[in-house]
């Protein structure tokens, strides 16, 4: 049961940090960005190479990963989407190629062998039959720092309002002097950089492959389709939601269905209650 | 709108097509069975997609499911196939109204995630539910095969892609095709204007689910063999969507252009480039020809026919 509760916590923490810069990103500029699975990916890659093959610290090689996400959100935005943004479909395709080229790009530099990651907390918290590595417990304990920072953020700083106020009346945020691309490129650059820093403890968890991409995208799919898509507080509860239930399969049912169900509850919720479960298309 | 001109037009890819196979090597005919599988992909994504707007990102469902009813029926059963094959496209349609379901209320970035999810159901499914009868991860193999060799392939696959691609023609220049436009425009007119919008969803995507069900039975039937990773997958999907979209959807030559295009840009790009690099330079032609022009290349080679026009018949004139 405590093994349960702690794993459970630790997997939601890591999905929420996954999800959460895929809900802004809707939020904000009504665009769904299917390259978020690879800015996950460039994180992990960018983490690797500084601390496991350049030797740089592990604080170091973490901010050089978020920067790289920021920086590749800052030019997905300017390059492609900034052009397509008035039709959102074309976003979502073109970002689904760019996922696609960006991979093969992996292939080209890293090889498409996957690279397994030095734990960045080593070590396992064992207590009455409990075993959870203090890697996951870290990744659980900085998603709930950054997810606390962030909705902070958007509530009381300036920008943070701006961006709120973009994602509730784009006309409106307009009219107050609001310059909506200006948000729009700053919720880009950091979703990249939480995407980036979810990235990193991602691959940890799992392993670096240039195919790793197409989990994290899945699990943010369902995470905010199932919370409704745009609301970060959903996103947290239904992180937490789909984390406890993989958790609860995989220790009570069989490991293999884990997905099967999320897949399950995304469908239904989006037949049944398509705006989701908190649906308010707001920050 | 005269019925000569485009008839004309089939008439010359078929003689064309027919007779590649003479003039190319064996290799290149391999090839090109491949691009005749994802032109048969592709028509069977635009009609859904390209026509009426509702995206689909969980094409390989529908093509999976005739490929696994197929592929399961003879394996298991030792079912013929001219009765396993039309069992799968059967089996396609039903998976063709689950589509459905949702689109009765959602649309655009929410159907198109309803889709995925369901991709990835099936990807799931086909691993961990009855792993005995699908083959689990490893899929099966050991499937028959209709025809062999490339040259009886060709013609077999070449044949589904001209019977598929002129049916759906005819269809799609009667008043349902201007119908299904005009879903993809405002649903709401169209309901107004008093045409039941679920009947022409269903018809359009009946159409999609029975066209991918006949490519996905017959795929199976010519690699022989079936296995969840490389279906259900987001590239396998990316190839459709692309090849589509780069030919020019809402079109019936679009898909079919974008899937010989993109099958021999991939495979004229090898010997520059043998390398991984290959499929990045691939995607970045693709993406740049996207943003671009989304109409895609049949918009492109019709523009640039449109300019060339009034060049050549000046000259014919002028001397």
């Amino acid at each position: 049961m405590t093994n349960i509760l702690i794993q459970g916590l630790a997997l939601s923490g890591l999905y929420a940090l996954v999800a959460v810069g895929f809900t802004m990103i809707f939020s904000v500029g009504r665009v769904l960005n299917l390259a978020h699975g690879v800015f996950l990916m460039l994180g992990g890659y960018a983490y690797y190479t500084a601390v496991q093959v350049f030797g740089i610290s592990k604080g170091a090689g973490i901010a050089i990963a978020v920067l790289a996400g920021a920086a590749f959100g800052i030019l997905t935005y300017t390059v492609l989407v900034r052009r397509l943004e008035h039709n959102p479909i074309a976003v979502e395709i073109s970002t689904l190629i760019l996922a696609v080229v960006m991979q093969a790009l992996i292939v080209v530099v890293y090889t498409s062998a996957p690279k397994s990651m030095w734990p960045i907390v080593p070590g396992v918290f064992r207590h009455e039959g409990v075993f959870v590595s203090h890697n996951i417990l870290a990744a659980m304990v900085l998603s709930w720092i950054v997810l606390g920072g962030l909705v902070v953020f958007v509530r009381r700083t300036r920008l943070g309002r701006a961006l709120r106020a973009v994602s509730m009346d784009r006309k409106g945020a307009v009219i107050s002097g609001i310059d909506p691309h200006r948000m729009s490129l700053a919720t880009w650059a950091i979703s990249g950089g939480l995407a980036a820093l979810a990235g990193v403890f991602f691959a940890t968890y799992t392993q670096l492959t240039p195919g790793m991409w197409v989990a994290p995208l899945i699990i943010a799919v369902a995470v905010v389709v199932v919370g409704g898509i745009g609301s970060i507080v959903g996103s947290l509860v239904v992180a937490h939601l789909i984390g406890f239930m993989e958790t609860v399969t995989t220790t009570l049912v069989a490991a293999e269905l884990r997905g099967v169900f999320t897949m399950v509850l995304v469908i239904v919720v989006l037949v049944i209650v398509p705006k989701g479960l908190f649906g308010r298309e707001e920050l | 709108m005269p019925l000569a001109r485009p008839l004309l037009g089939w008439l010359a890819f078929a003689v064309v097509m027919c007779l590649v196979p003479v003039f190319v090597s064996t290799g290149t005919v391999r090839i090109l069975v491949f691009a005749n599988f994802l032109a048969i992909f592709a028509m069977s994504w635009d009609v859904i997609s390209g026509r009426t707007g509702y995206i689909s990102f969980g094409h390989p469902f529908l093509i999976g499911i005739a490929g696994y009813t197929t592929a399961m029926l003879t394996y298991h059963l030792d079912t013929p196939l001219w009765l396993s094959i039309p069992a799968g496209v059967f089996a396609t349609l039903v998976g063709g109204t689950l589509f459905l379901l949702p689109a009765l209320r959602i649309r655009g970035t929410y159907f198109a995630l309803v889709t995925l999810a369901f991709m990835e159901l099936m990807y799931q499914l086909t691993q961990v539910i009855a792993p005995k009868v699908t083959g689990g991860t490893r899929g099966l193999s050991g499937i028959p095969t209709i025809v062999s060799g490339a040259i009886p392939n060709y013609y077999l696959t070449f044949g589904l892609v001209f019977a598929i691609g002129l049916g759906l023609w005819f269809v799609l220049r009667t008043r349902i095709g201007a119908a299904l436009a005009a879903l993809r425009m405002d649903e709401g007119a169209v309901a107004a204007s008093g045409l039941s919008t679920i009947r022409l969803k269903l018809f359009a995507f009946m159409t999609s689910a029975a066209v991918a069900g006949i490519g996905g039975a017959f795929y199976v039937h010519y690699l022989g063999s079936i296995a969840p990773r490389g279906l259900f997958d987001i590239n396998f999907l990316f190839t459709i969507l692309v090849a589509a979209l780069l030919g020019g959807s809402s079109t019936v030559a679009g898909p079919i252009l974008g899937a010989y295009f993109l099958t021999f840009l991939l495979e004229y790009l090898r010997p520059y480039l043998p390398g991984p690099e290959r499929y990045v330079i691939y995607g970045m032609i693709a993406l740049v020809v996207y943003v671009l022009e989304p109409r895609g290349l049949h918009a492109i080679l019709r523009t640039g026919a449109r300019r060339l026009a009034p060049l050549l018949a000046r000259r014919r004139i002028a001397p």
